[in-house]
């Protein structure tokens, strides 16, 4: 890692040769883990194959590919607001709420095996988590994506396109659900639990005939 | 039928008296031919319980079949996903009668450390009958010397003839199992009413 | 009439016979008085599987086994012929080495066209 440019050096060096690409480091959160760099959906695939080509860099190994889902946040914020309250102008501070949209995520840990040296991280972005969740497939550039990307597709639902054969890969085909995603409810197909009280005794109870545990 | 100690002084003499029924079950319960059928980490073990050390061929079941059709038990070793459940119906409705089923580790038992799992079926019980469970994650290879033994004696002790006469004897008792068909949120049914029903809650306080 | 040797041989085969078919008379005997059938779909399928079979049996073999075939038959009756005119090498007349040679020499001539072909050569 030591012999590799930082990603700022590097941004520079993508938009030098995709031109329009448009990149951002997305900081991580911890210190064990590096920033990554968002692509847009534009020109993913052109950024993917300078990334796999350049002579400095050579990432020709994607290892892993995975999904996150971000739900839509709402945040609280304070806003100093003018109030006119009987003929009185104020400054009065008040509590806003603001929706931060929701989006699904590809995240891609990219390897050179020729320069040995890695990681190098992607995220892809969805426009939202209801109907726009198209992204381009980096299946074409790194054949390791195949069935990662079948595998996002699967539990979070990211359509990835330009995919050769994108279909479910943990779950049958005719599930309908994504089950990596926060909002996914799993059925209630009674789990036995020792001690129940509330709530859980409620679910359970709804399982034996009669409405009382035998 | 005939008195033990009568038994006992005969056979130390050299006599071996036997029933009809006995000299059935005894050769029934030392070559039970189990199918290959590990799914996951208790695999393992079951493979380990066949090799030198363990040795599964002490007690005639070293003949792990590959086809359903050959072999008379299952022994579910692994955690059942909900998209392996219909196969694993299927395979246990090709075997012919009598037909065993052990079911080792803790997933195969109620789904184990994995039951809250989005795919994970809790338990294969609720599908197919199981006579003998082996808890464990994974159990060792005696453990499932033990399981053996325990189904051994579970065959030596049942009757040809007579109400107390295994299922698989009784011609209106069913031979398959109903396969669950693979729904929109979950497997439909999710269990087997016939054979599974919510085990009793012991405090509900 | 005197059968001599011969009653030997009925009693043996007779009990050839008896000593196969009486422990599957036993087992029917046993099956038809405690097992009763049990016939079901998975049962009775053709291919035992954990999956449904879909699709017919019938697939479309490749005509290179019909070739394997015609070699093989060829060469099995050039066997057949060769195999006693081994046996008796040593009586024969010269005539009848060179007929044979000659014979010989028609089916290599049928196994260089093979060759040539491309039937033999490894793929």
């Amino acid at each position: 890692m030591n012999s590799m440019e930082t990603l700022e050096q590097l941004k520079v060096r993508i938009q030098a040769a995709a031109p329009g690409a448009q990149v951002e480091i997305v900081p991580n959160g911890c210190a064990a883990s590096p920033p990554s760099l968002l692509l847009d959906r534009g020109h993913t695939r052109a950024v993917a194959e300078f990334l796999r080509e350049d002579a400095a860099l050579r990432l020709d190994y994607a290892s892993n590919v995975t999904g996150v889902d971000w739900p839509e946040k709402t945040v609280k914020e304070k806003v100093k607001v003018r109030k006119s309250a009987g003929g009185v102008e104020k400054e009065v501070e008040e509590v806003r709420e603001r929706k931060t949209p929701g989006y699904l995520e590809a995240v891609y840990h990219l390897y050179s095996m020729a320069l040995k040296h890695g990681p190098v991280i992607l995220r892809l972005r969805t426009e939202n988590r209801a109907d726009k969740v198209a992204v381009p497939s980096l299946t074409p550039v790194w054949r390791s994506c195949e069935f990662q990307e079948r595998e996002i597709f699967d539990l979070y639902g990211i359509v990835f396109e330009g995919h050769p054969d994108l279909r479910r890969i943990l779950m049958w085909p005719e599930f309908t659900d994504h089950p990596m995603r926060k909002d996914y409810v799993a059925p209630d197909d009674y789990e036995y639990e020792p001690t129940p009280h509330d709530a859980v005794l409620a679910k359970a109870q709804r399982h034996y005939p009669g409405g009382t545990p035998a | 039928m005939i008195d033990e100690g009568l038994r006992t002084e005969l056979s130390r003499q050299g006599v071996v008296t036997t029933t009809l029924e006995e000299l059935y079950n005894w050769g029934r319960k030392n070559s039970v031919w189990p199918l290959n059928f590990g799914l996951a980490c208790c695999a393992i073990e079951m493979i380990a319980t066949s090799m030198a050390r363990f040795d599964i061929a002490r007690f005639g079941a070293e003949v792990f079949r590959p086809s359903p059709r050959q072999a008379d038990l299952m022994i579910v070793a692994g955690t059942v996903t909900k998209k392996m459940a219909p196969q694993v119906v299927r395979l246990y409705n090709q075997m012919p009668e009598p037909k065993y089923v052990i079911a080792m580790g803790v997933c195969a038992i109620s789904g184990g450390p994995f039951k809250e799992g989005y795919n994970v079926l809790k338990g294969i019980d609720r599908y197919i009958p199981v006579d003998v469970h082996i808890p464990g994650c994974p159990p060792r290879p005696e453990a499932l010397l033990q399981a053996l033994m325990t189904l051994q004696d579970k065959i030596a002790r049942q009757s040809l003839t007579g109400d107390k006469r295994p299922p698989h004897l009784k011609a209106e008792a069913p031979g398959e199992c109903p396969i669950p068909a693979f729904g929109k949120h979950d497997l439909e049914p999710p269990n087997n009413p016939a054979l599974w029903q919510p085990p009793p809650m012991m405090r509900t306080e | 009439m005197n059968l001599g040797p011969y009653s030997f041989l009925a009693l043996f085969a007779i009990a050839g016979v008896a000593f196969a078919i009486t422990p599957l008379a036993i087992a029917w005997l046993w099956a038809r008085a405690f097992s009763p059938r049990k016939p079901g779909p998975s049962k009775n399928a053709n291919y035992e599987c954990g999956l449904d079979s879909q699709g017919t049996g019938w697939v479309q073999f490749q005509s290179e086994y019909y070739l394997y075939g015609i070699v093989f038959l060829v060469f099995d009756v050039e066997t057949v012929f060769v195999l006693p005119f081994a046996a008796a090498f040593k009586g024969l007349s010269a005539g009848a080495c060179a007929a044979m040679l000659i014979f010989i020499l028609l089916l290599v001539e049928g196994l260089v066209w093979l060759c040539a072909k491309g039937v033999v050569a490894r793929r």
